[in-house]
């Protein structure tokens, strides 16, 4: 990271914030950049690039809150989007606005950052995208997909005395490779553009649609699975938005039971800002550092994610997992990360008798979010496992199943972990899972 | 914004593009919200850039770039030509583009009231009243009702002589009402969910939703929700309400007759679509009652608009013909590669993000119906409002869609509210036992603000009109 880009959002975050008038202010600076190559039909297809400055203010003063946000070079940008707050501020009604947080201590904590991915060029990200490409054309299928690059800086200072800053960058290689009659999936992600084996996410995908041609029916039913990171993803992803939020056990609308079992003893999930494993970042966005909370503690409901107005509503502190304030969504999970068992993968689908092997989950949505009941489809790599061996590729399934339930029937978790983009392109680490039942409804 | 542009592509020709557009975007936004009876947001925001989009050796580069000097634009221009080399690389046929007759214009979305003329003051009144309404209930546990305003200025310019400068206003608003019990969490919304329905119209759309009036009315549904029994399961007749079937139209005809999708662009993200070109004119997608079109003419839609985001005019194009797939969304590209011209649905949700095939507005065209007769002539099924989850394969022929809340018909009478109600097939086999559409009386025109599409991730606002319509034979049952 580079002191004088730190310094230089800083300073104008700091800029924003001495334009505020009295009462509490806090400025919140994010300056992206973002490349994203994508292929389809073995060609390039789309190829772009962005940057861009936003500055976001919140103004406090008599009980009232105001908030403005401004993106784009606008003569005198600092005054201009502080007075859009303060008008913002004066017409809304007294309530009672959370309060901005206090400094916590902090010192400067690394996030996740390469200069390899921050430097990439529209070259660099041809030549990957021809990695995977090349892949494909060699077993006479085609790749569909895309390299991307982004490298982000995030300060936040406030009139408390907040100021934190960190850059962070993540790449990612995602592809479909589709054949005659069936396709495959695979994707690596990494801060650093340079660790991604995009020749090898090329061969897993390719691996997959040779195998997924021509898949037959199978009856829909109750069938053990295994599922693999991708899909295990959703299957986290999806629970933490039913009900690890401090807000929707306030709002009663929360699965979470506190100190029950409700799960398999071999299910931990955490959100840990701080895992190597994932992307690493150090605070929230109201600049509170964001500490580990395992939500799923061995099978049981254990603690929720806070930001300071629901911390302050509870009496306790924020974990800092704060989206901008103020919000009505309440605290969310970035980092999600599910611990790792002691099986192997392989050993996962050579305990199943008959079962099936999914390698991705689509479209997922919540049908009943208090009894954690979602739907979807499985698409690119549905597969039998029969007497522990994979076999034949079976049709896309939509399955209906509550989560809770199924991980309460764990029978295997390996120890290899993948890393995963939620459908927030949220980072999710999740090791394969073999689960006793899935319900598959068409 | 005109210099802006010319300056973006007069770098770019420099620079050896032999095609460039260049868009120069202005957005502001005004969003409120109340929540249990307290001011929980007001964010007023801006947003500037411009986007410059070329053709260098027959393949796309696009960059964007949120200064307007001339430095920044000049730079811009060229990565974008650079980032275009690149694409040329790994690109097998030069890229053609459909004939356009290039346009100079102006349009503006027409409304009675400009929403940005109305004081923050009365817009909250409005949802404090709202709030105030739906806290007369007993058991609801959280009320929100927010409203949203935007005025997007847009100037298009292509190197071919396009230039095109247009505002577009859109104003939104919605509430939802939540009871809570030890087993259930029950949400109705109105008038649309999502968090709130949205069109191409000013302040006399807020006053026309009409919130604080159906508040109560709303919050008492959320609470008898709790005591209802659960939906049936079975076989069965199923009405929708105007909203449900505007997002079974959005999801099931809007997104596979998008044709970028058709020829994989979206295979790695969004999926493709079972609607192939070899279908186009022959295939029975819906029964003879089921006209689908995509308008960007249509007053008040999401999706309306002068001209889109390649300078093309809006228009209007059938679908599918009385239950025939006729038609798909096109770009300039995608035309080309079909033979045709592009009948003008490519749109960017910013300035940021390049053009994609979007939907329009795509409406289920008025029937002869209405839902009086569906219901009266309904031995047993369920009508069923407000959308509450939705899922559909990556072909969009395998959906499962949830609602708010149901009433189960029984002998030509709505006999009692039902909760958790679920529904599912496959496309085609679900418009084809469409026997009946309500007429032009209950047609409306619908806002999905959510539309998620394409890699960097754009959402698109798009419009759909529907009416209430009717199903045979479909499966139902509860989410429980």
């Amino acid at each position: 990271m580079r002191t004088d880009e730190r310094e230089e959002l800083l300073s104008v975050a700091t800029a924003t914030l001495d334009r505020a008038p009295g009462g509490q202010a806090e400025v919140i600076a994010v300056q992206q950049t973002q490349q994203l190559t994508r292929f389809a039909g073995n060609v390039v297809h789309q190829n772009v690039a962005e940057s861009s400055l936003e500055l976001r203010v919140r103004i406090i003063a008599n009980s009232r809150v105001g908030v403005a946000q401004l993106r784009g070079e606008v003569p005198d940008a600092e005054t201009r989007v502080v007075q859009a707050a303060e008008q913002a501020r004066s017409f809304a009604s007294e309530s009672d606005p959370s309060p901005l947080p206090e400094p916590d201590g902090a010192g400067e904590v690394a996030a996740a950052f390469s200069e390899a991915t921050e430097s990439a060029s529209p070259e660099d990200r041809a030549r990957v995208a021809g990695l995977v490409i090349a892949a494909a054309e060699q077993q006479g299928v085609e790749a569909f997909g895309s390299v991307s690059t982004r490298t982000t800086r995030t300060a936040i200072v406030n009139s408390n005395g907040v100021r934190r800053h960190a850059a962070t960058t993540q790449a990612s290689v995602i592809t479909v490779v589709r054949g005659e009659d069936g396709a495959g999936y695979a994707a690596g992600h990494s801060a650093d553009f340079g660790d991604i084996d995009a020749a090898a996410v090329g061969r897993e995908a390719v691996d997959t649609c040779v195998r997924n041609q021509h898949a037959g029916a199978v009856e829909p039913g109750l069938y053990e699975v295994v599922l693999t990171p991708y899909a295990v993803t959703d299957v986290v992803e999806h629970l933490s938005w039913m009900g690890f939020s401090a807000l929707a056990k306030q709002e009663q609308r929360s699965f979470m039971r506190p100190g029950r079992r409700l799960m398999s003893e071999t299910v931990t999930i955490a959100d840990d800002p701080a895992d190597p494993g994932s992307f690493p970042f150090p605070f929230d966005l109201e600049g509170v550092s964001s500490r580990r909370v395992t939500s799923i503690d061995h099978g049981v409901c254990a603690g929720f994610l806070y930001d300071t107005p629901t911390a302050r509503r509870d009496g306790v502190s924020s974990t800092g997992h704060s989206l901008p304030q103020p919000n009505t969504y309440g605290p969310y999970a970035r980092h999600l990360v599910m611990e790792a068992g002691d099986a192997s993968r392989d050993e996962l689908i050579a305990s199943v008798r008959r079962g099936l092997l999914v390698t991705r989950l689509w479209y997922v949505r919540d049908v009943h979010p208090l009894r954690t009941i979602i739907t979807g489809m499985t698409r690119e790599g549905t597969f039998l496992i029969e007497n522990g061996r994979i076999g034949r590729p079976v049709r896309d399934l939509r399955f209906t199943q509550s989560i809770v339930d199924a991980l309460d029937d764990v029978r295997g978790v390996s120890r290899e972990r993948g890393l995963a983009l939620g459908e927030d392109e949220s980072a999710v680490l999740t090791p394969w899972l073999h689960l006793g039942h899935f319900a598959f409804t068409s | 914004m005109r210099e802006v542009a010319d300056r973006a592509l007069d770098t770019a020709a420099a620079a050896g593009a032999h095609y460039a557009d260049c868009r120069v975007i202005n957005r502001s936004v005004q969003e409120l919200t109340v929540k249990n009876g307290q001011v929980a947001l007001v964010e007023l925001s801006e947003d500037t850039g411009v986007g410059v989009r070329v053709l260098v050796d027959g393949a796309w580069g696009f960059a964007s770039v949120d200064r307007l000097d001339t430095a920044s634009v000049d730079e811009t221009s060229a990565l974008a030509v650079r980032i275009a080399r690149s694409s040329a690389r790994l690109r097998r046929d030069p890229v053609r583009l459909a004939p356009v007759q290039p346009a100079q214009g102006e349009y503006r979305t027409p409304v009675q009231r400009d929403p940005f003329t109305v004081s923050l003051e009365d817009k909250l009144d409005v949802l404090m009243r709202s709030d105030s309404a739906m806290s007369e209930v007993q058991g609801i546990t959280v009320r929100e009702a927010s409203l949203e305003f935007v005025k997007e200025e847009r100037y298009f310019a292509s190197s071919e002589g396009a230039a095109i400068a247009q505002t577009i206003i859109e104003s939104g608003g919605g509430f939802d009402a939540t009871a809570t019990s030890a087993d259930e969490v029950q949400t109705r919304s109105f008038p649309n969910s999502f968090g709130r329905h949205q069109l191409c119209a000013g302040w006399e759309a807020i006053e026309a939703f009409d919130l604080p009036g159906n508040g109560r009315r709303i919050a008492e549904e959320a609470v008898a929700l709790l005591s209802a029994e659960l939906c049936p399961a079975g076989r069965m007749t199923v009405i929708l309400d105007g909203t449900q079937a505007a997002l079974q139209v959005h999801e099931s005809c809007g997104h596979p007759t998008e044709l970028d999708r058709v020829l994989g662009s979206e295979a790695a993200y969004a999926g493709m679509s079972f609607l192939t070109p070899d279908l186009l004119g022959t295939f029975r997608y819906g029964s003879r009652a089921v006209t689908l079109t995509a308008d960007a003419t249509q007053p008040g839609g999401l999706g309306t608009f002068g001209w889109d985001d390649e300078g093309v005019a809006a228009q209007r194009v059938v679908l599918v013909d009385e239950g025939v797939f006729t038609g798909y969304m096109t770009s300039r590209e995608t035309a080309a590669v079909i033979g045709g011209t592009s009948n003008g649905a490519m749109r960017a949700d910013s300035w940021c993000r390049i053009p994609l095939i979007r939907m329009t507005n795509v409406n289920l065209e008025p029937g002869t119906s209405s839902l009086e007769e569906m219901i009266a002539t309904t031995e047993h099924g369920v009508y069923l409002e407000t959308n509450r989850s939705w899922s559909i394969d990556d072909r969009r022929l395998n959906f499962q869609f949830g609602t708010q809340n149901g009433w189960e018909i029984r002998d030509g009478r709505r006999v009692r509210l039902v909760r958790n109600p679920l529904y599912r097939g496959v496309t085609p086999d679900f418009w084809r036992s469409c026997d009946a559409v309500a007429g032009p009386d209950e047609w409306r025109m619908w806002g999905v603000v959510n539309c998620g599409k394409g890699e960097p991730s754009q959402v698109m606002h798009v419009g759909h009109g529907a009416a209430p319509c009717r199903f045979q034979n479909v499966d139902v049952g509860p989410a429980s």
